[in-house]
Parts: structure tokens; C-alpha cells; sequence
């Protein structure tokens, strides 16, 4: 051989002969640029972008704003685009754009502890030692993802310390690790994306290829799933690298990243679109922490600002692109907070009423569903927990909520219950 | 069109029925003993008598036995929690003395290196890996403590010892959560998951109502922290409702559905437990553990499951959950659901491997010595001409993943020089750096996932090994006491390759690996030590590396 | 009898199921004008046996604030109206939509012709007392934080001479102004009050909540809270920063001490600037008395409520605050 470098047919020519058996094997890595790739995304097009709003945002100072009572505190509410509903004043981008959302106001999902809370909402049940729930974006992520995707199909975005373990494990639950979230802390872009600069990138690709070759024969008497998903987790790695630049939100116009603005929330969230729009079925993006146990006014202030302004944009964004049709926006914290205000001008954890939004995919827009009583003690009106929360989002994205997973003979509801959606907030 | 109600799909319909009829086959309580094969015969020659038994009786041919370089790894791995070096395995199966296998094996019970294996193993059991429990474990394993005893002193361990401190951490850690308490000493000691009997009958197995959860609740229900210690209450008792809305109060009564009698104990008042609180406080700043009951509920949990009648509880989840973790699938699947629902696939096996556990004082390292002395254990996991067997037959050996810490140990062990060990001067010098070199590979072990039933790997973990420097740096350095380094100072293609794939795989090369990674180091001649370093990548990353097959 | 703040104790105390955010006091009287979160205001005789609260008005929000300027009453509220009421009947006089952002404060000039209100557009306004006329917007507090949050414009006062104005602002910032004609004369860094947290909780706590000039006029006085590790929490102690004046140059800093946690929300020389007083809380109130000219904290305990309002009377020797769910009278000369 001379010292010329080699192309990759060059270094399939030369094993060609004691590999041809495999060859038909390596075609892994093809599979990914085909078209056919494009077509199953566009049949199962709908995505999911979850606002985790970790510590616990409080009801009263978003959407179940309780104005003049002894526990609203100093914020108003404002009329919004839907005639009738009100949030809070903190939310006037929200208000104008209230024809796409929904608001369930009449959580009581009884877990008030940050673990068990967070642990709840991210599974729609409580936790069962007995059984590894997957979360809702391992479930959406296996619904509405494809198996060989070259984007990744679940990304969690959670850059503050406080609370980043909570939830859940970021394991994929019963469903494997194949829908582990690609997770994101410290940095903007997933770790190892890209080739260190010491391998060249036609050795990165030659090595793949013979470690597939060898896998293969191991894998051939050895066919087992965990097998299987080892030499598939491979697989995927070329593909996943060229997802890198989804990451970067440098590739987007400088309008559009004025748009956003220069918060870390809002800058993921502009990632959350670019994946989204890449075919990601599902990104979380956390902003933590919301656990105003004091100055409960002045860090809603701060936080409910950020929040009006970058859900507004990312709805008028999606908007833009056709995509707010096909793409569920969720803001779901761990609980809410306290009516009562402590004597720190504070609110506490509070799981007995309290308030999501939905926005988007399959939503009913301008619906108000369920209501807290005068003072937001507790639900007066169409009490649903976690569980029918999830049957509503799986609803919304066209997943059916009655399914059923299989754990060893187990059968395991996809929600917890068989529970209804709640129709009244679904078109 | 929109729902109502839950549709059947035909799939769980399937799932559910195959489930009622299971249902019908009816209890998995013990066997009668005189049905049994004697107790005095040998723990492996039992298995093998059983496993083969339901495999003729199914008319399937088990795979033949594993080579000696197949078998070797699979044994250190799973006493030791390691692969051997290339001097342990050349020794090994080199050895023409017809009992290397039991040799081996009692060496390496004996070894160090399996206390810290059982320490790192039980740890993920019993405390998800978070090492409160590691010093408590290692004195337990180093000193041959019998799973009885641990089992006593995980629940009752007197804290004003201090040396017997650390085991009571299992009850503390959970005792915010009196629930979870109860589930997880269900679950982990009695093989016994009743965490859906909480809330109603459990669905599946008609041995476990919402009685025995609440009266396994009972057993635990008094005890609390204070102060850093644990305590118990003399009185208080659990009342939980009926799916039907139903008030009733919990008796004190174990899974059997044993009723325990215990003296009788008013609650006190409201000055009486003010005062209680006063004392509690005050222990509390002075650092002092609570006082003590009269009557310990816990204690006579422990003492009831350790009676004869009841024993089994603890003796067949300890041996059911060994047997999965060395064969890799359990007699009865999921391990924390032993019941008349869920039964075994070799009960006779299960009741005499039980029987023997409790014979023994529960005996782990007897146990484990006979499981991987069996022939059971020692069949090739290669299987190619049809599908693979029910895993419950154990017709072939089952293909495991490594454990973080085994494969973490491997990377570092298979990446080293592997003429390095020829140059140490006893088989303990080995074995000592050996032990080592593991234990710095162990600190990957947070990087790749824990080992569950359907393990899948994620893409984090391919991404890592594909794109992290710090697996160039430590795995795939040309250094002196590095196997790239090796390598390169070879200077053959056809040699390199076999040393690699025997330093990394345990074996020679076969005929078309040589010529495909030959193949491919000759056309990188061009940047050799690189090439050397993507060979040696492809193989640690390789499916025959990550997992124990 | 001279005051003696080592003697401090409570006189009155009088329960509320309020918070009372601002406090002013009809000089030389014990009778007090209090803003509430029920949204009104009300009249109270802290020297009575039992104080009765009068109610004189209200507004859309929290009333964060009360000023009185002679015998006129301006109150300030979240609702971003500033109301002008007749303190001896409590009828109203007039009410206009004084910022375009929550009003945090009002103070009144010493000869009660102006009054100086702060809101969260970080505009502070000067306003005449007699016919309620804008007389002039002072501008040099961002509306941005160095974080890009919103900040927010908590603090003014007046020195003794009404010649000068002092603004500060949720991130530390002072801004001193000369009262004829606007100009903004400094600005001093008292960032120490305001905690932002990038890593782990990712918002910010704090901000100046209170200032004084000393009755010469050559020290600034800051009031908040300290550096704090968990900002869920108004857990570090109180701070003050003081400043020499006009020179700008920070002199000391200071800290409550033990059990003393939260913001200083309200500071008051006596009337030969001898001692500072300066109250506030978190979850539970303190108050403190300060030697200003060498730093040194004279008296410091806690408060029966965390502290929103104070007044210190012309003699030194009686204070009246309102905080949460109580107002109180403290005496100084047991």
C-alpha cells in the first residue's frame, strides 16, 4: 500500500474479501441521509416543547391571578386577547396572544416536596418503586420519534443547579436508554458532538465502520436487544454529530435572535425551535428556580417577565413557520405556590390548585379549564391530577392516551388509570 | 371521534389472558421436602440435575460448554468484577489439572478483590449505589458475614455502637417515607414488591391484598429519626382505606399472613406526647439516640422472618436475585415479583437452593461457589442456528452487560500493556495490580448507565466513547505502560493484531478479523500509531467487550 | 430624658391581618398614615389605648407608600397612581397615573413642597405638593440589569436641606440629584445589597431598599441585605453601606449579626445625627442603631414583625413602624 490517504472505498476494497458476508451490514450510517427519513418525519410530525419551570412558578402570578383578595398579592390581572380571561399583569405578551392557549386552572396533585413533585409531573403518576416509568419525553420520544433518527430525539436543556436532579433519571425508564434525553447542563451544545481535533475524520468514520464489523460477528450468535442497542447507539454517533449545528444558535439570523433576546431561557428556547423544526419530537427546556419562599413578588417579577416574553416569541416563531399547528407548548413546574404570604413577602409550595398552560398542537386556544375558589385555596371546579394532564398532552399530539405498554407480562397504561384527556381544553 | 372509556388493544388482551391462566397455575409456596432432591448433594450438581430435567423435558439442546478463555472472564467478572490479565488467563488455560475451574474459583472467593466486587454489587442493591452502606459492607463481606445476619443488622443495627453505625443508613435513608420503607424491605429482602398493594388488592397475585402491605407497613410504622438516630415508638398504629372507601386498621402481620401478638399499648394523650416531644428535642441537642421501645416492632419483623415457617421469604429472594445477577436471569422474573402469580421457572430448584440457603445460615459465598461451579453456568452464550431460547430455560448463557464499574475496570485492564504483567513477580503481585488498575478504571464507572432489566445503551454512551479526549488520553495512549505503546513497538501487522485482540478480547483473532484489521493497518501505514489507536478503539468499543457473555 | 437606644422597647403593639408597607407620621403627634395590602390607606394614634385604624382611601394595589408634605398626604401605590389626600379630613384631592411602572416610594422635601416618587420605570418624579403638577423627571437608573432582567427603582430621600435627592435601584446603584434643576451630581456603587445568582438558582435577590443623608449632609447611607447563598431566601443579614457625600468615596460597610436576617427597609437619623436607626426583616424583623461616624453598631434586636414603615419622632426617643400584620411603638428612654 502506498502512503497516499485512503478514501473510504479504498479501505472497504481492501477488506472487501474476507468481510463480504458483512458488508450488507454496514450499511447503518447510509440509512440516515436517505429520503426516507424525511418521509416518516413528515407523517409523524408533531413535537413537543416542554417549559419546566423548576422550583415551583406560582399560579397567582401568571395564569390564576386572584387580584383585590388577601392572598393576591400586588399584581393585577389584565384582560386578554380571549374576552373573559384573565392572567396575571406580569404576562401582557401572553395576554395578546391567549387565542392559541389553554389554561387548566384545578391541579391538585397533592405532592408538595420538590423530589416527588417533580418526579410526579415528569410521569404523570406517582412514582412506583416497582416499576421504571418512563417520563412524558421518553414516551414522546418513542411515539413520535424514529428509530435510526439523525436527530436526537429528546433533549433537556438544564443549566442551573438547584433541583437539576429531581425528576426523574434521565434513564428512559422501561423503555430503555434508547429515549434517555440527550441532556444539557452546563453547556449550550451536547458533549461530544464533535471529532477531537487529534482524529482525522475519515479515521472517526474507518474505525466506526470496523468496530461495526467486529460488533457484528459478536452480535450475530449474541442477538439480544441489549446487544442490539449497543451497536445501534453506535450507529446513530455520525448522524448525531451532524445535528451539532442545531445547537448553535449563531446560525440563525440576527432578527430572529433579537427576537429571543440574550437570556439563557430564551436562547435555549431558540435552540428548542431549531431542533424542533429539524424533526425533535421532543425538548425540554428548564428554567430554574422559582422557589420564591421569599421575595416571592420581586423573583416573579423577574422570572414571569422572561417567561411571558420568550413563550410569546416562540409561539409567534413556530407561528411564522407553520409549525405552531404541529408543535405542543407546555409550562408544568413541580407544583405551585401558597395562596397564604408569608411574613418574607413569600409564597410556599403549594400542590392543591394550581395552573398550567397548553399552547399549540391539538389546543383548544383561549379555553380555561377548571378554577380555584375565591382565594385560591383550593379547586372548586374540575379537580384533575397529573394523570389526566398527560392524557390531555397525549391526546393533543395524537398519541393514543388509552395505549398500553407491556413491562414483562405487566401491562402498564401509557397513563396512569386509563384517565380521560380533558376534551374541553382540545380541539 | 373521541374515546370512551379504554379501548383493549389486541396486544394486552393477548398479554392478560396468558396472565389469568398463569394466575391458575396457583401457588409458588415450597415444594414439599421429601420431594426434593437430598440435601446433601452438591449445590452445582443439584442445578444442573433441574436445569437439564425442563430442558429435556422441552427436547432442546443446550449450548456446549464455554472455552476456557470464555469461561475465565465470565468468572472474574462476576467474582471479582473484573477481566483477568493476560498472565491470569494464559494460566488458566494453560492448566491441564482437571479441578482449575474449583481452584479458581475458591481462590477468588477468598480474594480481596471479591469483598470489593460484593461490596460494589450490594451497594447498587440495596442502596442504589449511593455508598452509604460501603464501609458497613466491606467489614460484612471481609469478615463472611451471612446474609441472616446482615439482613438483622441492616434493620437493627444499634447505633450506639458506633462501629455498627453505618447499616441502620438502609432505614434511615428511607424513613421520611415510611411507604417506601416498607416496599423496599419487601421488596429487596422478601423478593416481594407490594407497592401496588398499597392502594388496592394487588391485581396480579392473589397472595397480596392491601392487608399486607398495611401489615408489613405495621412492622415499620413506629420507627423514626431524631436527631440523627433512629427510634421507635411504643404505640401507634396504621389505618389506610379500602379502595371502597373502607377505614380499616392494619394488624401486625408478616407476608406469610402471620399474626403477631404484641402487648397491648394505649396511645397516650396529647400531655404524655408533648412530653414525649420534650425528651426527643432534648436527646436530640445532646446527641443522644431516642429511648428505646418496650416492644421494637422492627425487631420481631426480623425475628418472625428468620423463623422457620417464614424464612423462605428471605432465603428464595436472596438466592433468586444471585442467581439473576450471575446468570443474568432470574428462576423467577422480575426478581421483586416472587409470587403465586409470577412462579418459578424451576420451582423444585428454587425450594432446594432455598432450603439449602437456610440450612446454611444463608451463605452467600456457598451459593455463588456452586452456581459457577454448575454446567449451567458454564455454557457458551453463542447461539446461531434459530432464535435464541426462552431465557428461562437457560439454555445458553445469557449475554450481560457490564456493570459501570466492571466495564469501567475492563477499559482500563484490557488498554494496559499487556507484557507489563509478565514482568511482576507472583500471581499475588499480579492480582494486586491488577486489583489497582481496576479500581482507577472504576472512577469511569458514573459515566455509563446502570445495568436494569431490558438494558438498552444510550447514545450518550457512544457519543462519549467516540468523541471524549479523555478516552484517547487513558485508553488509547501510546505510552510505555499502555497497550497502543505496546503495539507500536511491534513491528508486524499480522503480530499486532493478534496481541491486540488478545490483550482486549481474551482470545486470538479468527481468520477474517485478522484480515480485515490487517487490512486495514496496511492501508493506514501512513499514520501507523494512529491506525493502532483506532483498532484498539474499535475493539473496547466493540459489543463483544461491553458486554459478559 | 435623653434617648437611649441600649433602652429600646416596645410600648404598643397592635395586631393586623395586613402588611403595612409605608409608614408617615403628622409631625410632632404620635398619629400615623399607613399604606396596606388591602389597597387602602389608613389614620392611626399609636399613643391611644386602642388605636383604631381609619380608613382614608385606597387604590388598585399594594399602597407602598405614604408621604406627608405639611398637611398634605401623597400615597403611591403598585397601581402606579399617586393619590393627594387632605390628612386632616382624609378627603381626596386629586389622583394621577404618576409612572408607567409600579410606584416602590414617595418621600416628601422638608419644607413639604415637593414630593419625590420612585417606580419600577426607574424614573424618579418630582412633584409640587400644592397643585400636583410634574415638575421634573430624573433619569439615570437602567431599566435593564446588568442580567437583563428588569430592575427596579426602590429608594429615595431628601437631605435635611432639600437641596439634594437620592435615588437607588434594585442592582446597587445610587444616583444623587440636585433637586433645583435635575441634575444628576453622582452616583454611588452599593452593589453589595443585590445578590445575583448565575449558577445555581439563575435570578437575582435584594436591591436598595432604603437610604439617608445625614442631617449635614455629608454621609449616604445605603440599607438592604447582604450577599445571599440561597436566594429562596431573605436570609443574609441586613447591610449598609455608607458613603461620604460628595466626595462618593465608600467608607464602611456593615452587617446585622446573628439571628438578624432580611432587608433594612427603613432608616432615620436623629436629630443630631449621633445615630442612624434602620429597621427591616425577612422572615422575621430587626432593628438596629448605628454610630455613623465610626461604624459601630450600638443596639441590634429583633423586631416583633418585620418592619415596612418607621418614624422617628423629633425628640429621638419614640419610634413608630408598620411592617407585617403589625404596627408597633417603640420607646427609647426607660
Amino acid at each position: 500500500m502506498s502512503n497516499t490517504s485512503l478514501n473510504r472505498r479504498a479501505f472497504l476494497g481492501t477488506t472487501a474479501a474476507a468481510v463480504t458476508a458483512y458488508a450488507a451490514d454496514m450499511t447503518g450510517l447510509n440509512v440516515l441521509s436517505q429520503p426516507a427519513l424525511a418521509a416518516e418525519l413528515k407523517k409523524k410530525d408533531k413535537r413537543v416543547i416542554l417549559l419546566w419551570l423548576a422550583g415551583g412558578a406560582s399560579q397567582l402570578e401568571t395564569f390564576d391571578p386572584k387580584p383585590g383578595r388577601p392572598t393576591g398579592g400586588p399584581y393585577r390581572a389584565i384582560q386578554t386577547a380571549v374576552p373573559g380571561v384573565e392572567i396575571s399583569e406580569l404576562m401582557p405578551k401572553m395576554a395578546t396572544r391567549m387565542k392559541q392557549t389553554a389554561i387548566i386552572r384545578s391541579l391538585n396533585t397533592k405532592i408538595a416536596d420538590h423530589g416527588g413533585g417533580a418526579t410526579m409531573m415528569h410521569l404523570g403518576r406517582r412514582d412506583e418503586p416497582s416499576v421504571r416509568f418512563p417520563d412524558l419525553g421518553a414516551v414522546v420520544a418513542r411515539e413520535l420519534g424514529s428509530a435510526d433518527s439523525k436527530v436526537p430525539d429528546y433533549v433537556s436543556f438544564y443549566t442551573q443547579t438547584e433541583g437539576r436532579g429531581s425528576g426523574t433519571a434521565q434513564t428512559g425508564g422501561f423503555l430503555g436508554a434508547r429515549f434517555a434525553p440527550m441532556y444539557l447542563t452546563d453547556k449550550s451544545t451536547p458533549p461530544y458532538l464533535s471529532r477531537v481535533e487529534s482524529i482525522t475524520d475519515i479515521d472517526h468514520q474507518q474505525r466506526a465502520e470496523l468496530r461495526d464489523l467486529l460488533s457484528k460477528r459478536f452480535a450475530r450468535a449474541h442477538e439480544t436487544q441489549s446487544v442490539g442497542s449497543h451497536n445501534q447507539a453506535y450507529a446513530r454517533v455520525r448522524g448525531l454529530m451532524s445535528s451539532e449545528k442545531l445547537f448553535d444558535i449563531e446560525q440563525e439570523p440576527q432578527s430572529i435572535r433579537d427576537k429571543y433576546g440574550p437570556t439563557q431561557f430564551a436562547q435555549q428556547a431558540l435552540v428548542a425551535r431549531r431542533l424542533i423544526e429539524a424533526g425533535t419530537p421532543f425538548v425540554k427546556v428548564s428554567r430554574a428556580w422559582w422557589d420564591s419562599h421569599g421575595e416571592n413578588f420581586e423573583t416573579h417579577l423577574e422570572l414571569v417577565t422572561e417567561l411571558d416574553h420568550v413563550m410569546s416569541t416562540l409561539i409567534d416563531d413556530l407561528k411564522d413557520r407553520g409549525l405552531l399547528e404541529s408543535t405542543l407548548i407546555v409550562t408544568l413546574s413541580e407544583f405551585g405556590r401558597t395562596p397564604r404570604i408569608n411574613q418574607g413577602l413569600g409564597r410556599d409550595h403549594f400542590a392543591s390548585a394550581w395552573s398550567t398552560s397548553l399552547t399549540g398542537c391539538g389546543v383548544n386556544g383561549g379555553s380555561v379549564y377548571g378554577k380555584s375558589d375565591a382565594d385560591g385555596n383550593t379547586v372548586a371546579d374540575g379537580e384533575i391530577g397529573a394523570s389526566r394532564l398527560f392524557s390531555t398532552i397525549y391526546q393533543a399530539i395524537g398519541i393514543d392516551p388509552y395505549k398500553e405498554y407491556h413491562v414483562g407480562p405487566r401491562p402498564v397504561p401509557l397513563v396512569d388509570n386509563h384517565a380521560d384527556p380533558v376534551y374541553e381544553v382540545l380541539v | 371521534m373521541r374515546w370512551n372509556g379504554s379501548p383493549v388493544l389486541p396486544g394486552s388482551w393477548f398479554v392478560r389472558v396468558v396472565w389469568v391462566a398463569l394466575l391458575s397455575f396457583g401457588a409458588s409456596l415450597p415444594v414439599s421436602a421429601a420431594d426434593l432432591l437430598p440435601a446433601d448433594r452438591p449445590v452445582a450438581e443439584v442445578i444442573d440435575h433441574y436445569i437439564d430435567a425442563t430442558l429435556a423435558k422441552a427436547k432442546i439442546t443446550a449450548a456446549p460448554s464455554a472455552n476456557d478463555e470464555n469461561l475465565v472472564r465470565r468468572v472474574m467478572l462476576d467474582l471479582v468484577g473484573r477481566i483477568p490479565t493476560p498472565v491470569e488467563r494464559r494460566e488458566f488455560v494453560d492448566s491441564k489439572a482437571t479441578d482449575k475451574l474449583p481452584q479458581l474459583v475458591d481462590r477468588l472467593l477468598k480474594s480481596p478483590e471479591f469483598v470489593d466486587h460484593q461490596v460494589n454489587e450490594f451497594d447498587w442493591m440495596l442502596m442504589q449505589g449511593s455508598g452509604n452502606l460501603r464501609d458497613y459492607l466491606t467489614t460484612a463481606f471481609r469478615e463472611g458475614r451471612t446474609w441472616e445476619q446482615m439482613f438483622r443488622e441492616l434493620l437493627l443495627a444499634d447505633e450506639v455502637d458506633p462501629k455498627a453505625k453505618p447499616p441502620i443508613d438502609f432505614v434511615k435513608t428511607r424513613v421520611k417515607d415510611l411507604d417506601r420503607l416498607t416496599n423496599d424491605v419487601s421488596s429487596l429482602f422478601f423478593g416481594v414488591n407490594i407497592s401496588c398493594a398499597q392502594c388496592h388488592d394487588h391485581p396480579l397475585a392473589k397472595d397480596w391484598k392491601q392487608d399486607h402491605f398495611y401489615g408489613l407497613k405495621s412492622f415499620v410504622s413506629r420507627t423514626y429519626e431524631n436527631g440523627g438516630f433512629i427510634g421507635e415508638k411504643d404505640y401507634g398504629l396504621v389505618s389506610y382505606l379500602t379502595p371502597k372507601g373502607e377505614q380499616r386498621q392494619a394488624k401486625l402481620m408478616f407476608l406469610s399472613g402471620k399474626l403477631i401478638d404484641e402487648p397491648e399499648k394505649a396511645e397516650p394523650d396529647n400531655k404524655a406526647k408533648k412530653a414525649e416531644q420534650d425528651e426527643l428535642k432534648k436527646r436530640a441537642d445532646k446527641k443522644e439516640p431516642p429511648p428505646k421501645p418496650s416492644f421494637s416492632r422492627r425487631a420481631k419483623l426480623v425475628e418472625v422472618a428468620l423463623q422457620p415457617e417464614e424464612r423462605h421469604f428471605l432465603a428464595r429472594s436472596i438466592v433468586n436475585r444471585i442467581w439473576a445477577r450471575l446468570i443474568g436471569y432470574g428462576l423467577v422474573m422480575p426478581v421483586d415479583q416472587m409470587h403465586s402469580g409470577n412462579p418459578a421457572s424451576h420451582p423444585e430448584l428454587l425450594d432446594w437452593l432455598a432450603r439449602d440457603m437456610a440450612h446454611s445460615h444463608f451463605d452467600l459465598g456457598r451459593l455463588m461457589r456452586g452456581i459457577v461451579l454448575s454446567r449451567t453456568y458454564a455454557r457458551s452464550s453463542r447461539w446461531e442456528s434459530s432464535a435464541r431460547p426462552d431465557a428461562a430455560l437457560f439454555a445458553v448463557a445469557q449475554v450481560r452487560p457490564l456493570t459501570p464499574y466492571q466495564y469501567g475496570a475492563a477499559l482500563k485492564l484490557a488498554t494496559t500493556d499487556p507484557d507489563m504483567w509478565k514482568t511482576l513477580k507472583s500471581a499475588d503481585d499480579v492480582a494486586k495490580r491488577a486489583s489497582d488498575t481496576a479500581r482507577a478504571g472504576r472512577s469511569w464507572a458514573s459515566l455509563f448507565q446502570p445495568v436494569s432489566d431490558n438494558f438498552q445503551v444510550s447514545v450518550s454512551e457512544s457519543l462519549m466513547m467516540a468523541n471524549d479526549t479523555r478516552v484517547m488520553s487513558e485508553f488509547l495512549g501510546d505510552g510505555g505502560n499502555q497497550l497502543v505503546g505496546r503495539l507500536k513497538a511491534i513491528d508486524n501487522a499480522e503480530q499486532q493484531v493478534e496481541c491486540a485482540v488478545s490483550t482486549v478480547l481474551g482470545r486470538l483473532p479468527e481468520a477474517e478479523e485478522r484480515q480485515a484489521i490487517t487490512g486495514y493497518l496496511l492501508s493506514r501505514k501512513d499514520r501507523s500509531i494512529d491506525a493502532l489507536r483506532q483498532v484498539v478503539w474499535s475493539l473496547i468499543t466493540g459489543s463483544e467487550f461491553r458486554f459478559n457473555y | 430624658m435623653a434617648a437611649d437606644p441600649t433602652k429600646l422597647k416596645v410600648a404598643k403593639d397592635v395586631g393586623r391581618t395586613d402588611v403595612l408597607f409605608h409608614l408617615a407620621r403628622q409631625p410632632g403627634t404620635s398619629r400615623v398614615f399607613v399604606g396596606s395590602s388591602d389597597f387602602k390607606l389608613y389614620e392611626l394614634d399609636l399613643q391611644a389605648e386602642k388605636p383604631e385604624a381609619k380608613e382614608i382611601g385606597g387604590h388598585g394595589s399594594y399602597v407602598t407608600s405614604v408621604a406627608l408634605a405639611g398637611k398634605t398626604l401623597v400615597s403611591g401605590s403598585y397601581d402606579c397612581k399617586l393619590s393627594w389626600w387632605d390628612s386632616e379630613n382624609g378627603k381626596s384631592i386629586r389622583s394621577v397615573d404618576g409612572h408607567a411602572k409600579r410606584i416602590r416610594m414617595i418621600v416628601a422635601s422638608p419644607d413639604g413642597k415637593l414630593v419625590a416618587s420612585v417606580a419600577d420605570d426607574m424614573i424618579c418624579k418630582l412633584w409640587s405638593v400644592a397643585d400636583g403638577k410634574l415638575m421634573r423627571e430624573l433619569k439615570g437608573h437602567d431599566a435593564i440589569t446588568p442580567h437583563n432582567y428588569p430592575s427596579m427603582l426602590y429608594a429615595a430621600a431628601f437631605s435635611r436641606d432639600g437641596k439634594q435627592l437620592a435615588t437607588g435601584d434594585k442592582t446597587g446603584k445610587v444616583c444623587v440629584w440636585n433637586v433645583a434643576d435635575g441634575k444628576q451630581l453622582g452616583t454611588l456603587d452599593a452593589s453589595g445589597v443585590y445578590t445575583w445568582d448565575p449558577t445555581q438558582r439563575r435570578h437575582s435577590i435584594g436591591g436598595i431598599r432604603s437610604l439617608a443623608f445625614s442631617p449635614d449632609g455629608k454621609r449616604i447611607v445605603v440599607g438592604g441585605m447582604g450577599k445571599v447563598g440561597n436566594i429562596d431566601h431573605p436570609d443574609a443579614p441586613g447591610r449598609l453601606e455608607v458613603f461620604e457625600w460628595p466626595s462618593a468615596k465608600k467608607l464602611y460597610d456593615l452587617q446585622t449579626e446573628g439571628k438578624l436576617k432580611g432587608m433594612f427597609e427603613q432608616l432615620a437619623f436623629n436629630a443630631d445625627g449621633s445615630w442612624l436607626v434602620g429597621a427591616g426583616g425577612g422572615y422575621a424583623g430587626f432593628i438596629a442603631f448605628v454610630d455613623v461616624n465610626n461604624g459601630k453598631i450600638i443596639f441590634q434586636d429583633s423586631a416583633p414583625m418585620h418592619v415596612h414603615g418607621l418614624s422617628l419622632a423629633e425628640s429621638g426617643d419614640t419610634i413608630y413602624a408598620s411592617g407585617h400584620n403589625k404596627l408597633v411603638r417603640w420607646e427609647l428612654n426607660a
